[in-house]
């Protein structure tokens, strides 16, 4: 059995994850994400490749997403009411409930651009009824066969690892996962398991970032020093994950330092989100769990609601905008309004998709910024990038492959050098074979099959049996090197490594069984064979007078004679092997040879019969196991004379 | 494989689990590498970076066959801790660097950049934790603050929570900083302290007055700066209302008593100025001085700018009180009585010590009393230098010489008692001293053998140690407030004096010389156990011969070779007066009674002698006898029951005048004749071995003031 792994997304890129596992015969999907760069058909997960007809329901045996951002969850709508799969879907619970949120934002936003829309609010709705929520470290029979179990993931708020088991094989899928924990929000957590397949995105396959302490240091001091200076700051953030994060940092600091400056959340998608976060505390980080009894941390104190009359209001503060990277919407009306005076702040996330502002923010330091042919905008602002990212570093990577230690390993949701990079790491550093392959590729990793078997009675008292080998060894003492004294130990050393030989047989309609080989021929009823082979030749003898010159009248004593001289050459001769001298006949292992007196002998080659009164003829017979030696001493015969 | 390799393993393979998924795991790895004592610097360093390290990418242990750990497997051990969800394991992280600090500095100046971060910890727990390193990093002297941290550490001087501000300004006290401008950024940042949490004055004034005795130079500057803020308003008033003001006026105090050489001075009127914030400022450094001890420092500074003098007083004073003192505080440390006798608590001359002082208030001039007494103590102490190399010359065999010197000293001593009344216990116990060391070195060059012959015959031997004896009993006797390690190094020339009796035969009472030196040694031992002091060589060693004659012959103890052998084990160790001890001393008079104006008696009657008796320093529980005698075989002893003793003047045991009326029972058939009389103290430790004589004392008496003749004349009036 296989585990076919075909990359439907984020195969050596990064956006529309999805992956579609055949395991053991199911068929899992794995998120269902739609790239953000396109809006073309390649922002959707090419669907057709998992079934020709369009039959997903039979070709699937389930749908798993991680978490709701769209990179994992655009295409699910579009998946489920467009392309009509119909099969169970699951998620976690805070998953399911901020999914239709970010959805619904995406579809407005689109609506805004005119594109044609891919799925409507009812889309959506009637997509969120298929989903089945799971909790973490909840184990969900999807079919009989099929196990599959959340872990935490950090990340965002309800983003899960998965687990996936069928009969033997099991598997991991990470999804975007953290290992640090941030200010809202734990570190991954999972159990060691045993796993054919881990496929894990990857990031920063290469990066490996400096404690968060840093990054909360520099970001403070920044927003700090613009409000002191009596300057606005603008953060704009996707409602959900970054902004809480941002905004549970600002109020300890304010409450810490007795800041009065008012910290706005632009209205709208941020409040309402703030609300599920508050519900949701069950899946933040300890230290929200703990105080949670005394102080919700998602009750912010100082955060008030934004209206626009206020974008141009005098006096300092911080405004928490929608979108991010500030593709449009109100960050962008916001944008225009303060980037023009220096006094003011601009904080841009860690990743800014190119083509974005932000990105064009990033890039450089431009003072003009061409918003569309008749739109220019002054950009006098300071710029702050945040370093944050909810995504595991390349130690973290590797610190989980660690741990969860699989056969083997896909690397998915990356840039592709710095993926090949990593992998290499993987590979040399752990020993774990990896893989990252592009999109609409299938990666075919053998799958564990666990068979059960009996064993014989004979075959388990034999592997009871000690196997004692004795050998000296000499070990030098290392410690001793530096001191130009090295002291030399011999000892005898026993070693008992038991090696069980035995014999698998697998009758058809019954159990296998392990076996002794001794028990093998008995239960085939078979006999045993041996494979002899015979030789017959003459060897140089010096000429004597005892000897008569008639060889094939030798007597019985005379063949004694023989033998024990040709016994004393061996013995010179020979290093290894046992000679055994047994009258009439010579035997080293299982080679045996005696004198022929057959002059017929039927293995005796007629071109080796020449001057015959001078040899004798010695015939022998071995088995296939002492070839070598049988060669050797034949060789030892036929260059020696008796 | 050494042992710094097997410790470096065993650190990497811990190393490891801190990675682990259990969050009990981490939590044990953390408390498990801190407690591993030697690891190398490459790898502590490795544990604070993520990235792996050069020098560690190829360094590998196989401590056994088959198992290799690579020194990369530990990297960013701590970063990965001090940034754990759960606050026990960033708190174990936290207390783990702790003990590992001590071992590099260049991983405690990399540690301290991620504590310095950790106080930005959204758990307190953590954050003190985190202070706590840093203040263990202080005291180990691995703090190496840098102008990046300040900032953030000062940020933790306005935190919300006192305790994490206490310990702030707890590490603040050990500072010491490279910058005037560090410096200045520390005093704002105590003085926002105190703008934002007034409640925290006191400790903040301390810790003022900490960092600017270890800043002397930059503080004189500092006060330079702000001195128009502190001066007087305009319309003559002082302006002291603002806090600010005190913390300056703090501040400015503490510079005279800097650790730093050639502080210029503080303008003398500041300290006047101080003065008016008594109340609070004392209250602030109540840690390091009491009331009186600051107002008497203030004064002095404020009277002249040249305050040398007060500068070493308090220094020393300030020293013995505050232990995190970076200077150590005596130049002998392993002698045992160098010990500060305020470290033996419990002990009686604490309590003595304490009693002092509550007495020492009454009278007016007391609160200069202590200065003037450490002031006395450095000269005294200098003296015992002294005798401690007279003491080499005696051993050498210039008894002479060093007579001299010790007469010398004597008469130095004697000229400090005239201007220093309060005094005069320290002065007297000197002065005893200086007499029992002098008579010990007669008697030793007399018995010790030098190059001398013999200067004495065999009785003046023996008032020579008669006369020893008795100032021996005078000086273990008549001086309360001493410290056990004062009081055992006494005990120490009590021992010599019994040695040097027993080791010579002619004039040894075997008998009372051994039962001495016997209850002297149990006497040693008693304080030995209850102060932990540590023994002299020489009291150890009579300790342990006594405990081999003991066992090997119970009959015979004189052995005088024995004795003479241990006396070579003897040598003097230098005297360090740390308390005030005071001098028991009597006065003894008989109103108006002169060889003119007898007392009248009637011969074979009783006569009464009215005393004038004053008793200094004399304890209430002690058994004073008064004792009199006509001649050597008419002696009488009349025992003083003070409890019975009606305090005519005060309530406490210092000075007690009263008039006692002291029989004379055999009063002789004569016209007239004259008496002997004198006051005597029970020293319970020497027990008399003579035969007791009506109820007198069952000890030896030391007296307690001379003699006093008088005379008797046959009543006329019958």
């Amino acid at each position: 059995m296989a585990i076919d792994c075909l990359v439907l997304g984020a195969g050596q890129e990064v956006g529309k994850s999805c992956m579609v596992v055949s395991i053991n015969g199911k068929r899992i999907m794995f998120d269902c994400g739609m790239h953000m760069g396109y809006t073309d058909s390649r922002r959707y997960p090419d669907f057709s490749l998992i079934s020709k007809n369009g039959d997903f329901d039979n070709a699937l045996t389930c749908v798993i997403v991680t978490h709701f951002h769209l990179d994992h969850i655009g295409a699910l709508p579009y998946f489920t009411e467009v392309c009509g799969y119909k099969g169970p879907i699951y998620m976690t619970y805070p998953t399911k409930a901020l999914a239709p949120l970010m959805l619904e934002d995406y579809r407005k936003n689109m609506d805004r651009r005119g594109e044609d829309e891919q799925f409507t609010s009812d889309h959506i709705a009637e997509c969120m009824k298929k989903v089945i929520p799971v909790d973490l470290k909840q184990t969900v029979q999807v079919d009989k066969d099929l196990q599959i179990r959340a872990y935490y993931a950090g990340h965002v708020i309800g983003a899960a690892m998965f687990y996936a088991k069928v009969g033997d094989a099991a598997m991991v899928y990470t999804g975007d996962y953290n290992m640090t924990p941030d200010r809202h929000l734990g570190a991954a957590q999972i159990d060691r398991l045993q796993l054919d397949l881990l496929i894990t995105e990857s990031t920063y396959a290469t990066t490996i970032r400096d404690s968060r302490y840093g990054r909360e240091r520099e970001f403070l001091k920044a927003v700090h020093n613009c409000v002191a200076a009596g300057g606005k700051v603008l953060i704009p953030t996707f409602a959900l994950g970054r902004a809480q994060e941002l905004c549970i940092l600002l109020e300890d600091y304010w409450e810490r330092m007795n800041l009065k400056v008012p910290i706005y959340f632009s209205a709208g998608l941020t409040i309402q989100a703030n609300m599920y976060y508050k519900m949701l505390i069950n899946w933040t980080s300890q230290k929200i769990k703990e105080t949670y009894a005394t102080h919700n941390a998602f009750d912010f104190k100082n955060v008030r609601n934004f209206d626009r009359s206020l974008i141009n209001a005098p006096g300092p503060c911080v405004l928490f905008a929608t979108p991010g990277m500030i593709v449009g919407g109100f960050s962008l009306e916001v944008f225009m309004q303060w980037a023009p005076s220096e006094n003011n702040l601009v904080t841009l996330p860690g990743y800014c998709v190119a083509g974005t502002i932000g990105h064009k923010l990033m890039s450089g330091k431009p003072t003009k910024i061409d918003l569309d042919k008749d739109t220019q905008i002054n950009v006098r602002c300071q710029i702050h990038q945040l370093s944050f990212s909810p995504h595991t570093d390349a130690k973290g990577i590797m610190d989980l492959v660690k741990f969860l230690s699989p056969k083997h390993a896909i690397l998915v949701h990356g840039e592709k050098p710095k993926m090949a990079t990593l992998k290499e790491r993987i590979q040399s550093e752990l020993g774990i074979q990896c893989y990252c392959p592009a999109n609409n590729e299938t990666v075919t990793i053998p799958s564990t099959h666990y068979v059960k078997a009996d064993a014989s009675g004979t075959f388990i008292r034999s592997c009871l049996n000690p196997n004692f080998k004795f050998s000296t060894c000499s070990s030098t003492d290392k410690s001793y090197l530096d001191s130009n004294k090295s002291k030399a130990v011999s000892r005898l050393s026993v070693s008992d490594d038991r090696a069980t030989e035995g014999i698998l047989v697998v009758e058809k309609g019954k159990k296998a069984k392990v076996i002794h080989q001794d028990e093998f021929l008995h239960m085939l009823g078979e006999k045993k064979h041996e494979i002899q082979f015979a030789y017959c030749f003459p060897m140089h003898m010096a000429r004597t007078e005892d000897l008569s010159s008639t060889s094939h009248m030798l007597c019985s004593f005379d063949k004694c004679t023989l033998i024990s001289r040709l016994s004393m050459i061996l013995s010179d001769e020979l290093s290894e092997g046992n000679i055994l001298d047994l009258g009439e006949e010579l035997q080293v292992e299982s080679f045996h040879v005696s004198v022929c007196s057959s002059d017929n002998c039927p293995h005796r080659l007629s071109s080796s019969l020449q001057n015959g009164s001078e040899s004798v003829f010695f015939c022998c017979h071995w088995s296939v196991a002492d070839e070598k030696l049988a060669w050797k001493i034949i060789s030892i015969m036929k260059n020696s004379t008796l | 494989m050494n042992k710094q390799d097997s410790s470096d393993a065993v650190f990497i393979q811990l190393g490891c689990m801190v990675r682990d998924m259990s969050v009990d795991v981490r939590l044990e790895a953390f408390e498990a590498l801190g407690k591993i004592g030697l690891v190398s610097e490459d790898i502590l360093l490795q544990t604070l970076s993520k990235k792996v390290l050069g020098i560690n990418k190829d360094k590998a242990f196989k401590p056994v066959e088959g198992l290799d750990i690579s020194a990369s497997a530990v990297a960013g051990a701590y970063i990965h801790g001090l940034e754990d969800e759960f606050s026990v394991v960033r708190m174990s992280a936290c207390y783990s660097l702790r003990t590992l600090t001590v071992f590099s500095l260049r991983f405690a100046c990399e540690a301290l950049n991620l504590m310095m971060d950790m106080l930005n910890d959204d758990s307190t727990v953590v954050r003190l934790q985190a202070l706590d390193t840093i203040h263990h990093m202080a005291t180990s002297n691995h703090l190496k603050v840098e102008k990046i941290h300040i900032h953030r550490f000062l940020s933790a001087l306005v935190d919300s929570s006192s305790v994490i501000r206490s310990m702030t300004r707890k590490i603040l006290k050990l500072a010491k900083l490279p910058q005037f401008k560090l410096f200045k950024l520390c005093i704002d940042g105590l003085l926002g302290n105190l703008e934002i949490y007034p409640q925290d004055e006191a400790d903040v004034f301390s810790a003022l007055f900490h960092i600017g005795r270890n800043h002397g130079k930059f503080t004189v500057h500092i006060i330079e700066e702000v001195s128009p803020e502190m001066e007087p308003a305009s319309g003559g008033k002082l302006s002291f209302d603002s806090t600010r003001v005190a913390a300056f006026l703090v501040l400015a105090i503490s510079a005279p008593l800097s650790h730093e050489k050639d502080v210029s001075a503080i303008p003398p009127r500041i300290f006047s100025y101080a003065v008016t914030w008594l109340g609070r400022i004392s209250y602030g450094l109540s840690d390091l001085m009491n009331q009186e001890k600051l107002l008497a420092y203030l004064s002095e500074c404020s009277r002249s700018s040249t305050i040398s003098l007060a500068d070493f007083k308090i220094n020393e004073a300030l020293l013995t009180v505050e232990s995190d003192a970076p200077i150590p505080l005596c130049s002998k440390v392993d002698s045992p009585v160098s010990m500060p006798f305020w470290k033996d608590s419990g002990g009686t001359s604490d309590y003595h010590h304490q009693e002092f002082l509550s007495l020492g208030k009454s009278a007016a001039h007391a609160e200069y009393e202590l200065g003037e007494h450490s002031e006395l103590r450095k000269y005294v102490n200098l003296i015992f230098k002294k005798v401690k190399d007279f003491w080499s010359l005696v051993e050498l065999g210039c008894t002479t010489e060093a007579f001299k010197g010790i007469r010398a000293c004597k008469e130095e001593v004697a000229s400090f008692t005239a201007d220093s009344p309060g005094s005069s216990g320290a002065v007297a116990f000197t002065l005893q001293y200086l007499q029992v060391i002098g008579m010990l070195a007669k008697v030793w060059g007399h018995l010790r053998p030098t190059k001398m012959l013999n200067p004495y015959g065999v009785g003046k031997l023996e008032l020579l140690f008669a006369k020893l004896d008795r100032r021996l009993r005078e000086i273990s006797n008549r001086f309360i407030g001493l410290s056990k390690g004062e009081e055992l190094q006494i005990l120490d020339l009590v021992l010599v004096a019994c040695l040097l009796r027993l080791s010579k035969m002619e004039i040894c009472c075997c008998n009372a010389a051994m039962k001495l030196l016997l209850s002297t040694v149990a006497h040693v031992e008693y304080l030995h156990k209850e102060g932990s002091i540590e023994l002299s060589n020489f009291v150890t060693e009579v300790k342990k011969s006594l405990h081999d004659a003991d066992s090997s012959s119970s009959s015979s103890t004189c052995k005088p070779l024995l004795f003479k052998r241990l006396l070579d084990s003897f040598s003097l160790q230098q005297f360090v007066l740390y308390g005030t001890p005071r001098y028991i001393h009597a006065e003894l008079a008989v109103p108006s009674n002169d060889s003119e104006n007898p007392l009248p008696f009637i011969p074979g009657i009783p006569a009464s002698i009215p005393l004038a008796i004053t008793l200094h320093n004399v304890l209430t529980e002690s058994r004073l006898w008064v004792r009199i005698s006509m001649s050597e075989e008419s002696t009488q002893f009349v025992f003083l029951d003070l409890n019975l003793i009606r305090n005519e003047k005060r309530s406490i045991n210092v000075v007690r005048e009263f008039t006692f009326v002291a029989p004379f029972y055999r009063t002789p058939k004569a016209i007239s004749f004259t008496v002997r009389a004198s006051l005597g103290l029970e020293c319970f430790r020497e027990n008399i071995d003579r035969v007791k004589v009506f109820g007198g004392p069952k000890c030896e008496l030391t007296y307690l003031c001379p003699e006093k003749e008088i005379f008797l004349c046959k009543s006329t009036e019958c």
